[in-house]
């Protein structure tokens, strides 16, 4: 297992320097740059500017200092928000995304697992078609569509709920998290059926029920852990979809995480706070899915003893 | 949710006794421990994140917008955006115009209580033309000779020339005091109080203002609304007291459901399209550009297009200026038939009659430029046989290509004034300026820029007009539309005056 491990997060590394190296010199290549404005600056201001941030040196030079710069984790100064680095940026937005998708992670495997175990148990009965037709739309509807769609009922027909803004209190969450999870519940939800299914009908149940033992325990002591499987290794995929929704959903809802930052910054042209943020969901999602790894290894004895 | 909070519009469908008391209830248990705002607490809209709050470094209307609430320069804007004294409680001009003399208010204080000085000015001054600080919008300052302090409340500002639009520049913050050891400190009617990048701005009351007493409202939030959409919604939801902007089109449907709340007002910006006249197909060939021009019905674009209230343009500088003739030029008098006919001829002269031709319009991504540029294409399609290749593109991309000019063909142009002054829209079209997206090279046009500048009173104003005469005589520019100022306000907010340089202290405002 500790072999598995260590031979897992090796190459991550490699990875990650992939990912800088592309994001860096493929920003770089975007036309237009930060200090490009609708009245422009005066050639002198501008050389001033890229002077001061060090723009003026050769690509490849800049590239290699800026390894060096996050070796240190400095990620720099941000080219938009002038009075801040991207450090701080960074910190600040972390807990709001994080918070936010936390919240939208949780919701998302309690609710989609318990859906997906109630339609495993009533297969084929109506309730068990409505439920995954509803889930089949939850996956379908964008959640830049069932966003304004939250906002429209809850926060302007009702005005049981803000519309956006974030001050970390429970109202300004509510309509955010469910909006960003929504496609996830239902994604959970039929694969936690499919797989239910699948295990319900294995020879190991039948041996279970054979012996007499209880339903609610053959469920949970047996049917649960290996009904999960699936569902675990959509962790990884869940974080990234958490991810490139938040990016839409903080949008729509005001909110200042990590996700507005890195729309903003791509189209401001904030160099180093792209680099910044995309670093950042780069180890997340590498972390991330490690983890999933180590759990997978741990949930099934086959794939550490393969290995 | 605060009373002091705007009211929320409702359905009919969601009034019913049922419904409002489980309404009541969930709302109830939601809002434990939730206060929107206190009274006294006026939430408005910002729209794009500034870039920074440093008074030399900052650019753009939002920055700008934040910084008249923190900081105040020697002139100030009253309610309905007109220049009146500021830190300055009198100045006198001397007769060439080109030496102001200041005496500052005595009870002008920093935040931090600390007198605010003529030093402090001059100090500014000197900060925003040092090449280090970077100011953007120093060249503004380009006609000030020398600043003097005359003693600790007296400030004499010379001239290279005279500036008729003097006053206007000094309530911009590139020209507001500095504090001596460059502390964080206001010298404006609200101090900050706290900032999340990307988020709000929140501002108090400043107990050391100048007029403190005079300023109705206790605290500013300014929300950072980078979209209208999401605006719209928070303003519906009773979170916003003033929205930056309103979303294109769906006026009538904004109008019947906001009412009075909806504010459209004249504003001192022009929307038009500029030709490249340093690449062909345009460069030496006037008819195709006048043809062009003739051939799109403004009324149609107004109307049916934008259909908010904006006005037909024929020429660049908006109406409103004082003093500015208010005539429009011929063409706008002509039929519509007539006009359409005299366009086909001009089209024939150039030498297109019987080739077909595609042009390209550039803009940048935005819902109502795609909707303008394609009726634009289809009138000249219609009315000329051109076909328009429509270019849609990312704003840093956009506003890159259109600097460069090497690729753009047509790209979409517009002016919002800094100052009021019909200079202001003329200037961009001199042949040595940097924002000459036309590359229009005219000696005429430059000669009569020069004269006017150094002209005053009804004969720089003549030489100014003759100066758009020439522009549009030129055919380098196809004016559409001038613009309109679009906010949302809550009833419960007074003291905001529509007014065309859109300008809305929140010191003017209570609730």
């Amino acid at each position: 297992m500790l072999n598995y491990s260590l031979k897992r997060l090796a190459s991550a590394i490699p990875t990650l320097l992939i990912l800088i190296t592309v994001a860096f010199f493929l920003i770089r290549i975007a036309p237009g740059g930060p200090f490009d404005s609708e009245k422009g600056l005066p050639a002198e201001i501008e050389a001033n500017l890229e002077a001061k941030y060090q723009l003026d040196d050769p690509l490849v030079i800049q590239y290699f200092r800026y390894l060096g710069d996050i070796a240190r984790f400095d990620f720099g100064p941000s080219f938009h928000y002038r009075d801040w680095t991207v450090n701080q940026l960074i910190a600040q937005g972390a807990p709001v995304s994080f918070t936010l998708g936390g919240i939208a992670l949780i919701l998302a495997f309690v609710v989609g697992t318990l859906i997906g175990v109630w339609a495993a148990l009533k297969q084929n009965s109506l309730s068990d078609y409505l439920t995954m037709s509803v889930a089949m739309i939850g996956i379908s509807i964008p959640n830049f569509v069932a966003a304004p769609l939250l906002i429209l009922l809850f926060a302007i027909a009702l005005g049981w709920l803000p519309a956006g803004g974030w001050d970390g209190s429970i109202q300004r969450m509510v309509l955010p998290a469910i909006a960003l999870s929504l496609p996830m519940i239902a994604y959970v939800a039929r694969i936690t059926r499919g797989s239910m299914i699948e295990v319900l009908h294995s020879s190991f149940i039948r041996t279970a029920r054979a012996k007499g033992m209880p339903e609610h325990e053959v469920l949970l002591r047996h049917a649960l852990k290996p009904a999960l499987l699936p569902v675990i290794s959509y962790l990884g995929p869940a974080a990234a979809a958490i991810l490139t929704g938040s990016v839409v959903i903080e949008r729509i809802f005001t909110i200042p995480g990590i996700g507005s930052h890195f729309v903003q910054g791509a189209l401001n042209r904030d160099y180093t706070l792209v680099m910044g943020v995309v670093i950042f969901y780069g180890v997340l999602i590498i972390a991330l899915n490690y983890l999933v790894d180590l759990l997978y290894a741990w949930l099934d004895p086959r794939i550490r003893y393969d290995r | 949710m605060d009373a002091a909070l705007p009211t929320n519009p409702q359905p009919a469908a969601l009034r019913g006794p049922i419904l409002r008391s489980v309404r009541t209830l969930v709302g109830a248990l939601l809002m434990i421990g939730c206060a929107l705002g206190n009274a006294g607490e006026i939430h408005r809209g910002l729209g794009p994140s500034p870039d920074t709050i440093d008074i030399h470094r900052a650019q753009g209307l939002s920055a700008f917008n934040l910084l008249r609430d923190l900081h105040e320069g020697l002139l100030t804007r009253d309610a309905a955006g007109k220049p009146v004294a500021g830190i300055a409680r009198e100045w006198t001009i001397s007769d060439d115009g080109r030496s102001w003399t200041f005496e500052l208010d005595r009870q002008a204080r920093w935040s931090d209580g600390s007198a605010i000085t003529a030093d402090d000015f001059e100090r500014g001054f000197a900060r925003a033309l040092k090449p280090e600080t970077a100011s953007p919008t120093a060249g503004w300052l380009e006609p000030i000779e020398a600043v003097e302090v005359l003693d600790r409340r007296r400030l004499e500002i010379r001239l290279k020339r005279r500036v008729p639009w003097f006053d206007e520049l000094l309530t911009l913050p590139v020209t507001f005091p500095w504090p001596a050891d460059g502390q964080a400190l206001s010298s404006g009617p609200f101090r900050l109080v706290d900032r999340v990048p990307g988020a709000r701005f929140e501002l108090e009351k400043n107990p050391h203002y100048r007029e403190a007493d005079a300023v109705a409202a206790d605290a500013i939030v300014w929300h950072v609304t980078e979209d209208p959409s999401a605006e719209l919604a928070r303003f519906r939801a009773g979170e916003l007291h003033i929205t930056e902007s309103v979303p294109p089109g769906r006026h009538d449907w904004l109008k019947r459901e906001l009412g009075d709340s909806l504010r459209v007002a004249p504003y001192l910006g022009s929307f038009y399209l500029v030709y490249n006249l340093g690449r062909p197909p345009f460069a030496g060939n006037p008819e195709l550009r006048e043809a062009l021009s003739l051939a799109i019905d403004r009324d149609i674009i107004v109307e049916r297009v934008l259909g908010t209230g904006e006005l037909p343009a024929w020429r660049l500088v908006p109406p409103g200026l004082e003093g500015w003739p208010d005539t429009p030029p011929p063409e706008a008098n002509i039929p519509r038939a007539a006009r359409i006919e005299r366009a086909r001829e001009l089209l024939e002269a150039a030498g297109y009659a019987d080739k077909s031709l595609t042009i390209e319009l550039r803009f940048n991504s935005s819902l109502a430029h795609r909707r303008l540029s394609a009726a634009v294409a289809a009138m000249w399609k219609q009315h000329l046989g051109i076909s328009t290749t429509l270019v849609n593109e990312e704003w840093k991309v956009f506003v890159t290509n259109r600097r460069h000019g090497r690729i753009t063909e047509i790209v979409r142009g517009g002016w919002i004034a800094d100052w009021a002054d019909p200079g202001n829209f003329l200037a961009n079209f001199h042949s040595g300026s940097r924002l000459n997206y036309a590359f229009l090279r005219d000696d005429r046009f430059d000669r009569l820029l020069q004269r006017a500048e150094r002209a005053d009173g009804r004969e720089r104003t003549r030489l100014l007009w003759q100066a758009e005469e020439r522009l549009l005589e030129r055919n380098a520019i196809v004016p559409l539309y001038y613009y309109v100022s679009r906010h949302l306000v809550a009833p419960e907010i007074s003291g905001y005056e529509d007014n065309p340089m859109d300008i809305h202290l929140s010191r003017w405002l209570s609730l």
